[in-house]
This record gives structure tokens, C-alpha cells and sequence, in this order.
């Protein structure tokens, strides 16, 4: 019996760091783990390349090893992409995890953990929100925090068209 | 030896020239999206409802792409002589507007990428949708 408990106890410890990556129950997404060259998406279409991946201005994609190209569109903070987190690896083969959304229409990866190789952990794609704060002071909703975001909407409303506001509660 | 010399040269500047096909132009119209949300369904993540989202998205490094009627998405790369594509401060102003651009289209790995040449028409944002579904994600 103290057998069967400790193997249950020891299989949900261990059970975080056993799955790679975390479903969302998305239409068409397949947990992945999988190793790509960092690269800047636009660069490799269109061999129009600004130094150092753009520098955080260009998005990026994961080359992987079967020459696929897939665009790296989110992260793991709330409303943020990936750029920030693959940004340092320009260039460089990285192991990623997350879910690979495979639309009809689309085929795009959300990067939810990456390490530089094997021997390292696995870490949460969370550098967006570490310089957001970095830049604008520590806050646990960025998006409502934002000059940028906060002026568009300012300038024309959460909606977007001037003059249509929300009922007042 | 000069024609040897002439033919070697071309012949390697040829095999040594990035493969780059012609991208065929296209006119697209349709609305400026979130990718991630629009794609995903997480949530209502069209018109009016969700353009406050949509602002965040873009600020937030989230690829930008116009969904035409047909449901194609295109991967917003360039915008004329911008080719900044993340967090640009130009998409978030634009996001839930229906524009009709022009551009060249590369297609990759189940991709549709958009490099916009001209923005031909820009009608702002005209998908009302906030009555119904109210104001996503999270209400207000």
C-alpha cells in the first residue's frame, strides 16, 4: 500500500516535467517538441535581411529540421508573441515546445517553453512580460498597462469607430 | 579560354544567387485580424468586439494578418516601405480596419505571408459586432 501511494505521489511530481507542452483544445493543434533554427521570417522569404533578426521589430519563424517554415506567433504571456524569447537565438538551433495549429487555412506554432539543447531546462516563454516591466514598471495585466495600447484605444475608442462607446455601468 | 572563363562565371553566379521565385501579385481585401485569437477561436475575435484585443495582440508581437470573406488568412510582413512587422506601432492603429491592399503573396508550409505594396482603400472598422457578442475577452 505506502508502495502504491508513493508511485502515485511520485507520478503527479514528475508528470510536470515529463509533458512537454500543454493543450489548449484548440481545433487542429498537436503538442510538439521539436528542434529549428531561429530565423527572421521575412529574411528568409524575401532575402531581405536587417542585422540581428530586426532586432525585435521583424517576426520570427523556426526553421526546422525538415525545412518547414513556421511562424512563431504567441508565447506564453497573455496577448504576447514569441519574437522577444527566440529574439537572442537569431540564427541559432534551439529545442522548442508548445502547440503546432495546423488551420486549413494557416499553419503557426505557439512556443510555450525552449532550452538551447538538452542538458538545460526548459524555460517559459515569458520575456515579453519581463521587459514590458522592465520598461513600464511590474504589472500582472500589461495589455491594460500599456502607453501604446492605451492611446490607441483612447484615440478611438474600445471599439475603434470614435463616438461608439460602451453603456456606462 | 576567355568564353571558358565567361561561361564558369555566369554558370556560378547563377547556382550561387538565392533562390528566390517571382511572388505573384495579389489585391486582398478584408479585415486586419489578431492572428492567434482570430485563428484559434478562443474567442470572438472579429470586428468592434474585439478590437480592443486586437490592439493589445499587435502591441504585443502577435502577427497581424487580413482575413478576407473567403476565411484566408494573410500574414501581414510589409506595409509599402515599413517592414517592421512586430509590435509596429503603425498595425496596432489600423487593427479591426477593412482594408483593401495590394501586395506580393508567398505561400510556405501552409503559410499565406503578405508583403503589401499599396494600401488602396482603408474603410476603418465596419464589422459591428459588439451588440452581440459585447466586448472580448473580458468584457470590458
Amino acid at each position: 500500500m505506502r508502495k502504491t501511494i508513493l508511485a502515485v505521489c511520485f507520478a503527479f511530481t514528475a508528470s510536470p516535467q515529463a509533458q512537454a507542452a500543454e493543450a489548449w483544445g484548440i481545433e487542429g493543434e498537436k503538442l510538439v517538441e521539436f528542434s529549428a533554427r531561429v530565423v527572421d521570417i521575412a529574411c528568409t522569404l524575401k532575402n531581405d535581411c536587417p542585422p540581428d533578426c530586426g532586432g525585435g521589430k521583424r517576426l520570427l519563424g523556426l526553421m526546422t529540421e525538415d525545412g518547414k517554415l513556421r511562424a512563431a506567433v504567441k508565447a506564453s504571456v497573455d496577448f504576447g508573441g514569441a519574437v522577444r524569447d527566440l529574439l537572442p537565438y537569431c540564427g541559432k538551433t534551439i529545442q522548442v515546445d508548445g502547440l503546432l495549429i495546423e488551420n486549413p487555412a494557416i499553419t503557426m506554432v505557439m512556443v510555450q517553453r525552449m532550452r538551447e539543447n538538452a542538458s538545460q531546462e526548459r524555460r517559459k516563454t515569458l520575456t515579453f512580460q519581463a521587459d514590458w516591466d522592465a520598461r513600464n514598471g511590474k504589472s500582472d495585466e500589461w495589455y491594460r498597462n500599456d502607453p501604446l495600447a492605451n492611446k490607441v484605444i483612447a484615440d478611438d475608442g474600445v471599439y475603434g469607430i470614435k463616438g461608439i462607446e460602451p453603456p456606462k455601468q | 579560354m576567355l568564353k571558358y572563363l565567361l561561361t564558369a562565371s555566369l554558370f556560378g553566379a547563377l547556382i550561387s544567387a538565392p533562390a528566390q521565385a517571382q511572388a505573384p501579385r495579389v489585391q486582398v481585401k478584408g479585415e486586419l485580424v489578431d492572428t492567434w485569437c482570430s485563428v484559434t477561436g478562443i474567442m470572438f475575435a472579429t470586428g468592434t468586439a474585439h478590437h480592443m484585443c486586437a490592439v493589445w495582440c499587435a502591441v504585443g508581437g502577435i502577427p497581424v494578418s487580413i482575413k478576407d470573406q473567403q476565411g484566408n488568412y494573410y500574414m501581414v510582413l510589409r506595409i509599402a516601405e515599413d517592414d517592421e512587422n512586430a509590435s509596429n506601432p503603425r498595425y496596432a492603429k489600423i487593427m479591426s480596419h477593412e482594408v483593401t491592399v495590394d501586395g506580393e503573396l508567398i505561400e510556405r508550409d501552409g503559410t499565406k505571408y503578405l508583403f503589401v505594396t499599396q494600401v488602396r482603400d482603408d474603410q476603418g472598422v465596419v464589422n459591428l459586432t459588439h451588440d452581440e457578442n459585447g466586448i472580448q475577452p473580458f468584457g470590458n
